[in-house]
């Protein structure tokens, strides 16, 4: 099974980026491992209390991929700089099955990836 | 993947990008990491970097402190910017177009944040 890993740098509704992402990894997913990486202002793509009027809830969509089986990690020390904590890489302020873990898992996810793709405005 | 190119192509101070990418670079020097430097990227190859009183770190110091990323810039983006006389990075290799794009296209992944 090939791996794909998708790299995200836009927050949630500045962009398509995040939904462009979900629509390539909900194709993905049918036969190949995803992974989603979530740098810089991404990190706010799973946040729990997101209520947008206009727009699809981004943050849910990105639940029910980690609930399909991608791997949804975040950076750090980007997030902890936009104000949200973890312990043991759970968030509480984020949607479930989505976790703040190191930036090394980027370099993680890259080396196991046969293909990346990396989507910013 | 065994090889990773990063490009950046905005100016290194004013704003996240250009942190975020060298982070992910220095993360990543168990592959062949190259920084291509192309556009307002080049600034980023520019010596005697004082950045102390944006109050962000001093970009250049990465690039001193991981010598297994390889770092280029494109010469014409340097050109066209009347960079050209300016001192730069020891290190940083200038290339030219099709240097540029041979580098790239050898890697096994592009990566623009």
């Amino acid at each position: 099974m090939a791996t794909l890993t998708i790299i995200l740098t836009d927050g949630p509704y500045i962009s398509e980026c995040a939904e462009m992402a979900v629509k390539i990894a909900k194709a993905a997913l049918v036969h190949h491992k995803v992974n989603i990486f979530l740098y810089l202002d991404a990190v706010h793509i799973p946040k729990g209390s997101q209520n947008p009027v206009h727009f699809v809830n981004i943050g849910r969509l990105f639940e029910e991929l980690a609930s399909n089986g991608a791997t949804i990690r975040a950076c750090p020390r980007c997030a902890a700089a936009r104000g949200y904590q973890a312990a043991d890489g759970v968030c509480q302020e984020y949607l479930p099955g989505i976790e703040i873990t190191s930036l090394y898992d980027l370099a993680e996810m890259l080396k196991e990836s046969d293909k990346v793709i990396a989507l910013s405005k | 993947m065994r090889s990773v190119f990063y490009m950046l192509d905005v100016a290194p101070y004013g704003s996240e990008k250009a942190y975020g990418l060298l982070n992910a670079a220095a993360v990543s020097i168990k592959m062949d990491v190259i920084v291509g430097l192309y556009a307002d990227g080049v600034y980023l190859a520019l010596a005697g970097q004082d950045s102390r009183a944006l109050g962000v770190p001093n970009l250049s110091d990465t690039i001193y402190a991981y010598p297994e990323m390889r770092v280029i810039a494109h010469e014409p983006s340097l050109a066209k910017r009347g960079l050209f006389s300016q001192s730069l990075i020891e290190r940083v290799e200038l290339v030219d177009d099709e240097r540029f794009i041979e580098e790239a296209v050898a890697s096994d992944s592009v990566i623009v944040l």
